[in-house]
């Protein structure tokens, strides 16, 4: 029972973790009732990880805690002496990981690993096997006597994550702190895994700290929620209020950065920037916020806003009137669908596979092969922004690589206006590399990290040996400027810049070619909320400038629904459903399609997510 | 010089690594250089007289002979320096044949795949198979003794360590995105595999090459402790320590004094292959503070 009496199982009083000198978690507040969930929310460098890390005793080097304490049943676990803390790890007190394959040993079967969890908690050695069946059986995954043989990798991300969350419950804990513990999952996976958590807290009555950069996800897990930016907290109470009347500009920009998906589709109301790094914090004498506040005044530089009440057990920490009113929330214009002239598509593939051929064994059989991609047939016209959307492993990234001639085609055509470029050698490559250009999903592994930024963007000058480096430079700054990165940047490595501009470096070079279609795969996975808005408006922004055409490859159906007006629903290689977007996922007709639509929680509170019928299915 | 470039310098010569394991290699370096100037007498030159002296600063020592003499009389200062030209000159050519001759084939192998990197891959194992002091031996008994045929050798067993270990890193650059990148700028493969791949694996490539050159300074002082490299009248470490192997006992900075210069000059390329390593990899350029 949310707000039940009963002293707090976690609390923290002003607790501040300062790496040299500058603080990155600010006098941080809270308390979990026994029971209770507490969702801590922020984007990746808010500081939401640190408190997990205080708990472990996993800060990274150069981080400590500097004030405040951490109190578990009564006792300070900043200052406990590291035997009796380890007696709670792991039994008072459990994790939950992000990644579940990483977490799990890779050489020890799942019965191994889980008996020597209970080994631990001290299980008489004939027990356990029983003990760890009802386990498995408790978090929903079907014949769990034959998964006591397995290893990790020969299980789903969401059974070994569903493996994670029984070990963590197996000994009964007074906490668990679950990490952004579906965010390595697909959606509908992550609706199981929210339900399995959700039900394995109520019936144990554990208390549940809930890590999340999902503003959307947080309100539907947690009882109470709390706001972190830039190691403050901006604003907390129950997650109810929070979701749907948010106070703090922050929140609400969160809010407003996240595509619905139903209504009206408005242009997203962006953040300028990103937040500071960890070496900025120190920088930010008053609110942290201010600097990107569109409500800020003179004050809000200079002095730290108190957390002031607004609300039941609603606090937020701003000291401007907007607390009230609905300053600061400017609706972005609605979007309107842009006309496409009948001209013949930029890209056409015809009914194409792609076969992977399995291994030869020691005797030269060959083990049968997959079908990554079943004879999809695709066709984008110039300006057109399509979406393909399934989960990971539908084909649909083998599908991107075969359009790009990364990838040869087992059989079928690709055609680049009305050319045939399957054979992608000579002139049908030279063709293929005008007329497309690919943004890579993780900016990580795509930018070259020995090329400084100018030579990463204007790499395509290179292949062709004519530029000379003034030429370049200009080009160099004329991307910069188009895809709203800082000239300054030019000189800098991608090691040295944020998530964002990483990506948009990505994207600078893959115009620089002036492609008339981008193939973009998963390219706002990785990136904050808030940075995501800005990367799908820039997006926008190209289509009105350059009438560049877009083939969209995401598992967010609503990034999807804000982009592309027509979305094609790809599963085990197939395309199963495909038309225009607000009629493909407004009315879904394919089981599949229904089952993904179902797996995004609902904007209306109302709705009861996630849906019983999900839980069901593995 | 580009901001770039000085500030790759500039890492190099804040690792303390780098610079001592550069120091004591330019010395070494210097020395062999310039021994014909610094050897206070001919590496040849016996003198009968005083046979087995100690070092000068030990009783009985001469200020002639200020690292002693051995048993023919000559002087072990002189002898070390000009052996060290013969350690250099295999270290540095041998390390470079192999590296070239390894990497090339490491860059196809793993950059390509398929049956290319069948074959190379099964060419490395059925060479590695062969140990390879027999095979350095049978390599020198058919070409006979000599201190290129001992490079030869040195090459052709050691590219081996290179190519297995530089393809497993290209495999790993390859599936980067970057490299696919580079393929969708129109690069070709050369190109892809000279401008792209190459810088990734240049870090290993350097560290693989300072610890080869310590390698091959090993295996020459063997070869000539063996006889199977430079002619006996010729000064090298390895010889040094056969011809005062007899004499150990009386004398044994006859065999300490080409030890040290032995370990000493490992060390040094040892020092600097992991210091440039270090300071080379971008990758470990981070903006200050980012967690």
């Amino acid at each position: 029972m949310p707000g039940s009496s009963g002293s707090p199982v976690l609390e923290a009083r002003g607790l501040t973790v300062s790496l040299r000198g500058a603080q990155v978690l600010r006098d941080l507040s809270f308390a979990v009732k026994p029971g209770e969930v507490l969702g801590l929310v922020g984007e990746s460098g808010a500081g939401k990880s640190m408190i997990g890390r205080v708990i472990g005793r996993t800060l990274p080097q150069g981080f400590a805690v500097t004030g405040g304490s951490l109190l578990f049943g009564g006792r300070d676990l900043v200052g406990l002496e590291a035997e009796p803390l380890r007696a709670l790890l792991g039994d008072r007190i459990a994790f939950i990981p992000q990644e579940p394959l990483t977490a799990l040993n890779p050489v020890l079967t799942i019965g191994q690993q889980f008996g020597e969890h209970l080994e631990r908690l001290r299980v008489p050695r004939g027990l356990r096997r029983d003990r760890i069946v009802s386990a498995l059986t408790d978090v929903r995954l079907r014949d769990p006597a034959a998964l006591l043989e397995l290893y990790p990798f020969q299980l789903s991300g969401g059974m070994c994550q569903r493996v994670m969350i029984a070990m963590a419950f197996a000994s009964e804990p007074a906490l668990i702190v679950a990490d952004e513990p579906t965010t390595a999952l697909d959606v509908s996976t992550q609706a199981h895994i929210v339900q399995i958590i959700r039900g394995m807290q109520r019936d144990h009555r554990t208390s549940l700290l809930f890590i999340t950069h999902d503003l959307r996800l947080a309100s539907r897990v947690c009882d109470d929620i709390l706001v972190l930016y830039a190691g403050d907290i901006v604003e907390q109470g129950p997650a109810r209020e929070v979701s749907e009347r948010p106070r703090h500009p922050y929140t609400r920009a969160l809010q407003a950065s996240n595509p619905p998906l139903g209504g009206t589709r408005r242009r997203l109301a962006t953040l300028p920037d990103q937040m500071p790094g960890i070496a900025g914090f120190a920088s930010l004498p008053g609110c942290r916020f201010a600097s990107r506040c569109p409500i800020r005044d003179g004050a809000c530089a200079s002095a730290v806003p108190p957390l002031m009440e607004v609300g039941p057990r609603h606090r937020v920490r701003c000291t401007q009137g907007c607390l009230s009113d609905d300053r600061g929330l400017v609706p972005g214009e609605p979007l309107v669908a842009v006309p496409l002239d009948g001209r013949d598509p930029v890209l056409r593939v015809e009914d194409v596979w792609k076969h992977y051929a399995g291994k030869r064994d020691w005797l030269g059989r060959r083990h049968p092969g997959v079908d990554a991609v079943k004879g999809a047939t695709v066709s984008v016209a110039p300006g057109e922004f399509v979406g393909i959307v399934g989960e990971s492993g539908s084909g649909k990234s083998t599908l991107a690589r075969l359009v790009m001639g990364l990838e040869d085609a087992t059989s079928g055509r690709i055609m680049v206006d009305g050319v045939d470029v399957t054979a992608n050698a000579g002139e049908a490559r030279r063709i293929r590399l005008g007329a497309l250009q690919m943004v890579f999903q993780d900016p990580q592994s795509a930018l070259n990290p020995r090329r400084p930024v100018e030579r990463l963007v204007t790499q395509v000058m290179e292949a062709a040996d004519g530029a000379g480096d003034a030429e370049r430079l200009a080009r160099a700054k004329a991307l910069m400027r188009e895809t709203g990165l800082p000239v300054d940047l030019l000189d800098r490595y991608p090691s040295q810049l944020s998530g964002g501009q990483k990506q948009r470096v990505n994207i600078a070079r893959a115009l620089c070619v002036t492609p008339r279609l981008l193939v973009a795969d998963e390219i706002v996975s990785g990136l904050d909320v808030s940075v995501q808005a800005q990367i799908l408006n820039l997006l926008l922004d190209l289509r009105q400038t350059r009438g560049i055409g877009l083939l969209f490859i995401s598992h967010d159906l609503a990034v999807v629904r804000y982009l592309c007006s027509r979305v094609l629903v790809m599963r085990n290689g197939e395309v199963v459903e495909e038309g225009a977007t607000e009629a493909v996922l407004g009315d879904p007709r394919h089981p599949y399609t229904r089952s993904l639509v179902a797996a995004v929680p609902p904007e209306d509170m109302d709705v009861p997510w996630p849906p019983l019928a999900a839980a069901e299915s593995v | 010089m580009s901001p770039r470039a000085r500030a790759t310098l500039q890492r190099c010569l804040r690792d303390p690594r780098v610079i001592g394991g550069g120091l004591l290699a330019l010395l070494v370096a210097g020395l062999a250089l310039f021994a014909p100037w610094l050897a206070p007498h001919d590496p040849q030159e016996q003198d009968l007289l005083s046979t087995l002296l100690p070092p000068m600063w030990a009783a009985g020592g001469e200020a002639a002979y200020p690292l002693g003499t051995d048993t023919l009389g000559r002087c072990i200062l002189s002898r070390l320096l000009h052996g060290a030209r013969i350690a250099l000159y295999v270290g540095v050519v041998a390390a470079t044949g192999a590296m070239l001759l390894g990497t090339v084939l490491a860059l196809v192998a793993g950059y390509f795949g398929g049956w290319i990197d069948w074959a190379i891959g099964r060419l490395v194992d059925v060479w590695m198979a062969f140990p390879p002091v027999i095979l350095a031996l049978i390599l020198l008994v058919g070409m006979g003794a000599g201190v290129n045929k001992v490079i030869l050798a040195i090459v052709l067993i050691d590219w081996t360590r290179f190519c297995r270990v530089i393809r497993s890193e290209v495999l790993v650059v390859r599936r980067r995105d970057y490299v696919a990148a580079a393929r969708l700028a129109g690069f070709t493969h050369v190109q892809t595999i000279v401008k792209e791949v190459l810088p990734a694996v240049t870090p290993l490539v350097i560290t693989l090459f300072s610890l080869e050159m310590g390698i091959a300074v090993i295996v020459e002082a063997i070869m000539s402790f063996v006889g199977l490299s430079v002619e006996p009248d010729v000064a090298a470490w390895g010889v040094m320590i056969a011809d005062a192997r007899t004499t150990m006992n009386q004398a044994p900075w006859g065999v300490i004094a080409p030890v040290l210069a032995i370990f000493a000059t490992v060390l040094a390329f040892n020092l600097l292959g992991d210091g440039l390593r270090r300071a080379l990899d971008a990758r470990l350029v981070t903006s200050r503070g980012e967690a």
